[in-house]
């Protein structure tokens, strides 16, 4: 768990440095309620005798921060942070056993409690500006306005100048985490090198939307968005990295992790196409959540069996 | 090309301290303590009685059963008592204890270092003498020998296997026999295959194991037929099912044996007791044993006398290396046994004695499982550790274990070792395959 909490530690720093101190609050706000929620409901709700260890919730907290538009007040933090523990978490019986991810649980809640404010973003300005909360549109959204409106996604892209390159560095609005790709990818090769995650999820999600994206835009760009802006843009690589690759949520056998992922990038790439919301990932998480116990019935390839 | 097995595997340290160490003879102990029980099978019976007389290499047990074996007095003496004692796995085994007076051998053995490299004589010949020197499997198994090397008729031999994998950490014994004595274990190869009729004997080696490796392969020139492979350094890479799919690409199959792939796999020591057998006609007495751990300076590959007290051992290397409590265990950190009583003594099976310190050995507290994956990708038979850990914790679903292939778990500990919520899943899963196979043998005799 210390190790997703390195891995963070890239993304977290560049939106603190793009987005200024109020984010570092949202982050600490986020990773203290959802230990404390934790550690009260371990200790006298369930009345557990085994060591309080905070680090998974903290982990929680981290990324329900990371999904939060970054103008976003602290007590959205920290009702996030008791949905995703207490309910998404303890009620199942605590770590291990719950079936949704709790910081994406914790997220749709808020974005369907509080439309106004989670959909309020800001563009990334710098380290001690105050956030200016009405500038900013993330790509997708500009996208899904657009080409609700009537104008060809492929000129929207060049008119706002959504660049691989740009997008991949740093500087697409969105929510906090999603500030820089480079930084998230950072925290992707280190979960490799670590070995705490294999990257059959997260590739084969990337995979899918790659070639779903890529058909679809060969065949209208002037309605679908292409593959580099669909895979660097919005909660894409947030989520395949950190959110889908969840232990506790995800299936175990890397046969199932890989029908996991398709089943992530299919509906992502869906609900972005065809959706009333720009963003489709963390839907596509959840949905993929309630799929996992059927999916760890595939089998790993046993030792001289058929 | 460094070979491998294919399906899971873990890579622990291996802290191969004693590597660099030469084999060193234990003195003789005024006192040993001969197992009847050393062989996989029915346990000997002891053909001496208190007072008797005994040489060294003398037979005092004899099989008692068709997978049973001889065992011989490592000493010469007075037979002091034929006794119910604990052995190492702390079981009450019926005990030879003979008093040690002076070191005198049966004149039949060839005491002399002359190597005798021409063989001679039918497979089944072979195979008496090696069942006669109560040889047995060397690398922990102890299935007695001449059984392997007699395969059912229906079944064909097609390759020997030697096993110098020694992919236990800390394990260093046949490391150092590869090195000192490679000639011997190399004509030990040729034998096993004479007594196969196999033209082909593979000598597997882990590749942390050059100096090794090389002196094998010179020794093996000379001889047609028999290759050494470098093997990737990954455990378990010496699992008998494990050697035999990273040398052949075939899959012992589920609840079948080795020699269904046409492999017999025998452990280097096993080939040099063979040696010792046929062409110097030493029963198995002796065998080389790693004295190890961190926590101890003065480390030893000796040459052991079969039942000598551990109590003996520790007073060669200076006693208990450090104050307070130890766990002491017998073989490697991976599969080796704990040892419940430092008057137990050693047996053909023993490889190592390895020291490790209370710190080393406490398991930290478990917690909930999280659901990873990674006992499953651990896996060498490609079983799902954490599903036969929750069925076990149920309860009772023996059909459902079954199911789910426990009766395929080597216990190699591959899970257990990379579990990162501490969940004790080889114990749980032993405990449970131990009353599955119940089950299923109960079954078969219906």
């Amino acid at each position: 768990m210390t190790d997703v909490l390195i891995a963070l530690a890239p993304a977290s720093l560049v939106s603190i440095y793009f987005y200024g101190l109020p984010v570092l609050l949202l982050l600490a706000v986020s990773a203290a309620a959802c230990i404390l929620f934790e550690f009260l409901i371990h200790k006298y709700l369930m009345g557990s005798k085994t060591e309080f260890n905070g680090l998974s919730a903290a982990v929680t907290g981290v990324l329900l921060a990371l999904n939060l538009p970054p103008a976003a007040p602290w007590w959205i933090a920290v009702i996030g942070a008791f949905v995703a523990i207490a309910i998404a978490k303890m009620s199942f019986g605590g770590l291990g056993q719950n079936i949704f991810n709790p910081a994406l649980v914790g997220r749709v809640f808020l974005l369907i409690s509080f439309p106004v404010i989670m959909t309020t973003w800001s563009a990334p300005a710098g380290l001690f500006h105050n956030v200016d909360a009405f500038s900013g549109a993330t790509p997708l959204s500009i996208i899904n306005e657009g080409v609700k409106a009537g104008i060809p996604a492929n000129e929207i892209i060049a008119a706002h100048n959504f660049t691989p390159l740009e997008m991949l560095f740093a500087r697409t609005g969105g929510s906090v985490g999603e500030v820089s790709a480079i930084a998230l990818l950072i925290g992707f090769i280190y979960l490799l090198v670590r070995r705490v995650i294999r990257p059959h999820i997260t590739l084969s999600i990337w995979v899918t939307v790659a070639v779903m994206t890529g058909i679809f835009c060969l065949a209208n760009p002037a309605q679908f968005s292409g593959p580099a802006f669909n895979l660097l843009t919005g909660g894409m690589l947030l989520g395949s990295i950190f959110m889908a690759t969840d232990y506790v949520t995800s299936p175990m056998t890397a046969k199932g992790q890989i029908f996991f992922g398709v089943g992530i990038g299919v509906i992502a790439v869906l609900i972005r196409y065809f959706g009333s919301y720009p963003e489709g990932v963390s839907f596509a998480i959840l949905i993929m959540n309630c799929v996992t116990p059927l999916l760890n019935r595939l089998k790993p390839v046993g030792f001289g069996r058929k | 090309m460094k070979k491998t097995f294919k399906i899971g595997g873990t890579h622990p340290k291996d802290s191969k301290l004693s590597s660099e160490i030469s084999i060193e003879t234990l003195p003789l102990s005024e006192k040993v303590y001969i197992s009847m029980a050393q062989h996989l099978g029915a346990p000997a019976t002891p053909v001496v009685a208190k007072g008797d007389k005994v040489l060294v290499g003398q037979v005092i047990g004899e099989p008692a059963g068709f997978i049973s074996g001889y065992v011989h007095s490592s000493v010469s003496g007075t037979v002091a008592d034929v006794v119910p004692m604990p052995d190492l796995a702390g079981n009450m085994v019926m005990h030879v204890a003979i008093d040690v007076e002076g070191d005198e051998w049966d004149p039949a053995i060839d005491r002399t270092d002359k190597i005798v490299t021409e063989t001679s004589g039918t497979p089944e010949q072979l195979i008496a003498q090696i069942k006669a020197a109560g040889v047995v499997g060397m690398g922990g198994a102890t299935f007695p020998t001449h059984v392997k090397l007699a395969p059912p008729k229906d079944k064909k031999a097609e390759y020997l296997i030697l096993n110098g994998a020694e992919c236990e950490p800390y394990v260093t014994a046949d490391d150092r026999i590869m090195r000192e004595l490679p000639k011997q274990i190399v004509i030990g190869a040729r034998i096993m295959m004479r007594a196969l009729s196999v033209e082909k004997c593979f000598i597997a080696i882990e590749e942390n194991k050059p100096a090794a490796i090389d002196a094998m392969t010179k020794a093996a020139a000379s001889f047609v037929g028999i290759e050494v492979l470098k093997m990737k350094k990954k455990y378990p890479q010496g699992g008998e099912k494990q050697l035999i799919d990273a040398i052949t690409s075939r899959q012992v199959p589920s609840g079948a044996l080795p020699i269904d792939t046409g492999c017999v796999v025998q452990n280097v020591a096993t080939a040099l007791a063979v040696y010792e057998a046929v062409q110097k006609n030493k029963p198995l007495f002796e065998r080389v044993m790693t004295v190890t751990g961190d926590c101890l300076q003065n480390r030893k590959n000796f040459r052991v006398r079969i039942g000598t007290p551990l109590n003996d051992i520790l007073a060669a290397v200076g006693g208990a290396p450090v104050e307070g409590n130890m766990k002491y265990i017998s073989g490697g950190p991976m599969m080796g046994k704990a040892i419940v009583n430092l008057n137990a003594t050693t047996q053909k099976g023993s490889s190592c004695l390895l020291m490790l310190t209370e710190k080393q050995t406490l398991r930290k507290s478990e917690s909930n499982c999280i659901r990873c994956g990674k006992c499953a990708e651990a896996c060498p038979m490609g079983l799902e550790p954490w599903l036969l850990n929750k069925l076990a914790r149920v309860g009772g679903r023996y059909d459902d274990l079954e199911q789910n292939h426990i009766a395929d778990c080597i216990e190699c500990g591959c899970c257990l070792y990379t579990c990162p919520a501490n969940i004790p899943l080889l114990d749980i899963i032993r405990i449970n395959k131990a009353e599955v196979m119940k089950i299923i043998r109960a079954r078969q005799a219906k």
